[in-house]
């Protein structure tokens, strides 16, 4: 009996072994063949040069043409742009809530980042579609609204609420001892919260901040009605119309086969890269903060 | 500059900042019930996408009395009406033989109230209302009658009719989130359930602990579109699953692995020590500890996480673009050529990407906000009772 009963314990323990290895088959399972797809078209026979797919700056399928560099331009400079926008205005949304407002007030606020949150981003498309194209074709020198500040807009948008929450989460952890020592040399409140807590939650925003990166070289639906998705051409400035690495793939995946096809899985391993780095990076900050604390 | 002017202006950018991201929040909500609302009516919450036409052949009441209604054909239990579409069902009674009539390929087709006649036997209603129409739309009593003759026309005999189901409503897609929900939670609940239980209750610390937590951190940092690229390559068309719901449900469910898995573990580490160790104590085995004293108490944790994934399965987009496909109907199979199917947020986008549609794709956005903001209502109260449980 007592056999019996640890056998079937040690059955359910392999059970529940299998599904957590799921998520290591997944990951990779995705990187196995998304690059092996991927990297197939630079070897074997008929290669295509991979620094032409690197440097080019005109994607004509049609022609058997792929350069990928003005749409890692353009998302690298869009991902830029929205945490030079969104980064300053999220964390000073979480200095609020974390430091200045009324309890009361929190308790509306909250909820409502996360209402921000869960808005599915076909829907942040909408608005930036219907709101801020329209806008910026009146304001722009160019005819078209579809343009890189558009894309800035709705990610700095985006990327808001990963940014308040994990903001306002490590300036509430910053200890209280902290504030008050500086309150007790003399210092006000606004000059504890820009000399003491926030650079005291430093790791905890750039970890914000990494993962606000990673939301928006990633983000596809939102940035693709928006951004006009030409075939060639480096960005000029903020009202030229860019293609990203992301919307490339959306675009032309559901009817492309064959060279074409692969070639949007290698823009999908360079995006693949890009996030990697930023995985890295957070690992690395959450590491170095763990290490602090001890 | 004195200190406090300083901090006075600090102040208020401070505030700006906030209200700025209300103004932001209130004006994207705004946008989407302003440009949608318009849009929606019951006919947008309940009829099919697709017009549908339809040949039906029909017999007739074998009892019937003479009615001098309006309207009224009573041999086959029907009222019609003229309306703007052209002459539509106005009611049908229960045992009418329209309700048993064949299609071509001798199923037996149903006709329902607002389904438009466009042909009796060789008589088009359809030319019919147009020329009515066309001149002038006067006296639509006598209109009607003469289409109501043509179908008294012939008795004993069976008519065949030409019937067009109206479309432009959303019903395909809600059916078609609700499959997506029940696959994913099938596919994905259990695995991720079961593997936060392994991670908090079995794993030791160790290098194998840290490899899936890496593995399960990566995930929750890869961008969907990404999902979509591997689920089209390794679903779609190695297992040769084709566009379907199911490939579209597999993928989304790696994707929901870490949102699963990590709020299990956290209701699953709320449960104090204290519990597990009385329990063993008692001469529980550890199954048997896991299923009566641990998961109990991580039910309202477990749930939200429940609640947090349907909200990502209903707002997710990119991944199922490229795996489920574009498809306006409800998914006859789970895979193969008639799998297919637009999720609601699918088929906004499609709306406005190919069809320029702002106002439908605003009118589906306000049902989706509606179903997030409720999801998430409903998850911060099963957390606030898993908070309860652990006395705080």
């Amino acid at each position: 009996m007592r056999q019996k009963v640890r056998i079937h314990e040690k059955i359910v323990e392999t059970l529940f072994l299998v599904c957590a290895l799921v998520g290591v088959i997944s990951v990779l399972a995705i990187i196995v063949f998304v690059f092996y797809k991927g990297l197939h078209p630079f070897f074997g026979e008929d290669p295509y040069s991979f620094t032409d797919f690197i440097t080019g700056v005109r994607w004509a399928p049609s022609e058997g043409t792929y350069g990928i560099f003005y749409m890692i331009v353009a998302s690298v400079l869009s991902t830029a742009g929205a945490i030079v926008i969104g980064v300053p205005i999220g964390l000073m949304t979480a200095v609020f809530m974390a430091e200045l407002a009324p309890e009361g007030m929190v308790r509306i606020l909250r909820p409502a980042v996360e209402l921000l949150a869960g808005i599915p981003s076909v829907l942040y498309g909408a608005f930036g579609l219907g709101v801020l194209v329209p806008f910026i074709r009146k304001v722009s020198p160019l005819v078209q609204g579809q343009s890189m500040l558009a894309v800035i807009l709705v990610l700095s948008i985006m990327i808001l609420p990963t940014i308040i929450s994990l903001s306002e989460t490590s300036l509430r952890a910053v200890p209280q001892s902290y504030r008050e020592a500086s309150y007790g040399l003399g210092a006000s409140k606004i000059q504890t919260v820009f000399k003491v807590t926030i650079p005291a939650a430093k790791s905890g925003i750039l970890s914000a901040t990494v993962l606000g990166i990673g939301r928006a070289i990633g983000e596809t639906m939102a940035v693709m009605m928006i951004a006009g998705n030409p075939t060639a051409g480096l960005p000029q400035s903020i009202w030229s119309m860019v293609r990203l690495l992301t919307t490339n793939i959306a675009m032309e995946m559901s009817y492309a086969s064959g060279r074409q096809q692969e070639m949007l899985f290698a823009t999908g391993v360079v995006l693949f890269f890009f996030i990697m780095i930023v995985n890295g990076t957070l690992l690395f900050l959450t590491r170095k903060g763990e290490e602090e604390q001890k | 500059m004195t200190s406090r002017k300083k901090d006075k202006i600090q102040e208020i950018l401070i505030n700006l900042c906030a209200g700025l991201t209300i103004v932001i929040l209130v004006g994207i909500i705004g946008f989407i019930f302003w440009r949608g609302f318009p849009g929606i009516d019951t006919d947008f919450l309940t009829r099919q996408w697709e017009e549908r036409t339809t040949y039906v052949n029909v017999g007739e009441y074998v009892e019937y009395s003479e009615s001098d209604e309006l309207g009224r054909v009573p041999r086959y239990g029907v009222t019609l009406e003229v309306t703007e579409e052209g002459v539509a069902i106005a009611a049908l009674d229960s045992s009418s033989s329209l309700t048993k009539g064949l299609d071509g390929a001798g199923r037996v087709y149903e006709l329902q109230e607002q389904d438009i006649l466009e042909e009796v036997d060789d008589y088009s209603v359809e030319d019919a209302f147009t020329q009515w129409q066309e001149s002038g739309g006067e006296n639509p009593d006598a209109f009607l009658k003469e289409v109501t003759d043509a179908l008294n026309a012939g008795e004993g005999t069976s008519h065949r009719l030409k019937v067009v189901r109206p479309g432009g409503g959303i019903i395909p897609m809600a059916v078609t989130t609700l499959y997506m929900i029940g696959l994913c939670l099938i596919i994905a609940g259990p695995i991720g359930i079961l593997a936060s239980i392994y991670l908090v209750e079995y794993a030791k610390p160790g290098p194998l602990l840290n490899i899936i937590h890496f593995a399960i951190q990566n995930l929750a940092g890869i961008p969907s579109i990404i999902y979509g690229l591997f689920g089209s390559l390794f679903f779609v068309q190695i297992c040769r699953m084709q566009y379907s719901i199911l490939a579209g449900a597999m993928t989304v469910s790696i994707l929901l692995l870490p949102v699963i898995i990590t709020a299990t573990e956290e209701a699953l580490k709320a449960i104090p020590r204290g519990y597990r160790e009385s329990s063993i104590g008692l001469g529980a085995t550890k199954l048997q500890t896991i299923w009566h004293v641990v998961l109990p108490g991580a039910i309202p944790g477990i749930l939200s996480a429940v609640l947090l994934s349907i909200g990502r399965i209903v707002g997710e987009s990119a991944a199922l673009l490229l795996t489920a496909g574009t498809v306006a109907s409800i998914p006859g199979a789970l895979v193969g050529s008639g799998a297919s199917g637009a999720t609601l947020t699918i088929k906004a986008y499609t709306l406005m990407k190919e069809e320029n549609d702002l106002q439908t794709a605003c009118a589906i956005g306000i049902i989706l906000l509606i179903i997030i903001f409720v999801l998430q209502i409903a998850s911060r109260w099963f957390s606030s009772r898993l908070l309860k449980h652990r006395g705080q």
